[in-house]
């Protein structure tokens, strides 16, 4: 079980080199700003700066829309329903379905900011290596148990899939159906779930002698481990006022 | 059951947040007053990383198939670890695979995580009966289960309801709140029921994965 994440962090490009906290900070600001639009008018320059930014960080398109299949349901079911169901002022019927203008503003107004804070997303998630982007969080005073914990459920993650993946393919062979509804398939899965908590559960008491043994809870410093330039900080500042300048155009226009 | 970006208004994302910081700091003092941390958070870490992977377990519903959401069961098993496991995993699912948001990730650590915390609660409740009990273990898993689903299908229909842009109508919207709701019920039996049978299993094989009261 692959999850893809460090796929693109060799591109190089300017945002692969932005220092992780200063990329953490100034993307947030920019997808918070962008969750905060409400105008029609402002979603033009939403599209292009979101644009530029897909664009700077070289990374395919492809990878894009692979990452768009799961969130494509949520989109569809938008924009099937929405302007049909919300607002009052009808624009168009069809057969027994009402069109209406708020609904399809609503749909044109989510779509734009889901596509626009998830390709954000995209951008500051896969230009760093991801356990480089949580020591960031950690650089930036997040609470070391929340850190602590993200690093380690991402380092177990895949094998404790990997070993779901084995039992599914085990349990198939032995014969066990997974298609119908059964008490008896359903207390099977139960036990399924329980086994991969005992498993996980024993291992962990390994990893946690192994983890102090190697020193695990002595004060670690991250001093020396991020280092900005003076780039670093004019593309936070950057960032900061664009994101400013949509909060801004939002209450001005 | 995992409101996506974009679709709520910031005021509701930023309050999202401010009512996750308090509950988070809330779990992380008690996680610091119940002993050293260290010790658990390796368990915490694992259990966290084996409850991302059970909820991808299909159970068969025909004519489909349910995932499940297993909150309950993680504030069954892992106690106050149960808030800060729910906020890792919904940053996760966000980021993997794109399912939930980041401005909407305190939103949705309320509708997970603060249920998690009551079933953890509810299933330490059960333990002043008897705690070496099959049947205590199963019925109060169920409930623990049952209530966090219930509780966590009420916070997701009311905040998406309530501030979907544009707005609908009375009877639309009271339509589509009972009928999300109702949809819902029979995931709350298989939650409730599945929860019953792990916790059964667990208190068998390693009842140390279990909370104490």
């Amino acid at each position: 079980m692959r999850f893809g994440f460090d796929e693109y962090i060799h591109l190089g490009s300017p945002l692969h080199r932005w220092d992780p906290r200063y990329k953490l900070i100034g993307l947030l600001a920019l997808i918070f700003a962008f969750s905060f639009v409400s105008d029609l008018r402002m979603l033009p320059a939403m599209v292009v700066v979101t644009s530029a930014a897909y664009i700077i960080s070289k990374l395919p398109v492809s990878f894009m829309l692979t990452r768009l299949r799961y969130p494509s349901f949520f989109l569809l079911a938008v924009v099937l329903l929405l302007p049909f169901l919300s607002g009052e002022t009808i624009v168009m019927s069809i057969g027994p379905l009402d069109l209406r203008q708020e609904g399809l503003v609503a749909v044109l107004l989510i779509a734009t900011r889901f596509l626009s804070i998830l390709t954000i997303g995209l951008v500051l998630f896969s230009t760093a290596p991801f356990l480089t982007t949580i020591k960031a969080m950690r650089a930036l005073h997040l609470p070391a148990i929340l850190t602590d914990m993200a690093l380690l459920t991402f380092r177990y993650l895949q094998e404790i899939g990997d070993y779901l993946h084995r039992m599914e393919t085990s349990m198939r062979l032995r014969g066990f159906g997974e298609r119908r509804f059964s008490i008896q398939g359903f207390r099977i899965l139960a036990w399924l779930g329980g086994s991969i908590l005992v498993r996980s559960y024993e291992r962990s008491e390994w990893v946690y002698k192994a983890m102090i043994l190697r020193g695990y809870g002595q004060a670690e410093s991250l001093k020396g481990e991020f280092q900005a330039s003076y780039t670093d900080v004019f593309a936070l500042g950057a960032t900061l006022l664009i994101a400013a300048g949509f909060v801004a155009g939002d209450i001005l226009i | 059951m995992h409101i996506p970006d974009g679709i709520l208004p910031a005021s509701v994302c930023a309050a999202g947040y401010a009512a996750t910081v308090p509950i988070a700091w809330y779990s992380i003092h008690k996680i610091r007053k119940g002993g050293d941390p260290r010790e658990n958070i390796p368990k915490a870490s694992l259990l966290t990383a084996a409850f991302f992977v059970a909820s991808w377990i299909h159970i068969p519903v025909p004519p489909t198939s349910v995932h499940l959401v297993l909150n309950g069961l993680l504030g069954v098993v892992l106690g106050h670890f149960a808030f800060p496991a729910i906020l890792i995993g919904l940053f996760f699912q966000a980021v993997m695979f794109q399912h939930g948001g980041l401005t909407t990730l305190g939103v949705n650590a309320i509708v997970m995580g603060f249920p998690a915390l009551l079933s953890y609660y509810i299933f330490r409740f059960g333990n002043i009966f008897r705690k070496d009990s099959n049947i205590i273990a199963g019925v109060f898993g169920f409930l623990a289960a049952f209530c966090a689903i219930g509780l966590s299908v009420s916070i997701f229909v009311v905040v998406l309801i309530t501030n979907i842009p544009g707005g609908f109508d009375v009877s639309t919207e009271r339509a589509a709140i009972y009928t999300l709701a109702l949809a819902h019920v029979p995931l709350m039996f298989i939650e409730g029921a599945f929860t019953a049978f792990v916790a059964v299993f667990l208190r068998r094989v390693q009842p140390k994965l279990l909370v104490r009261a």
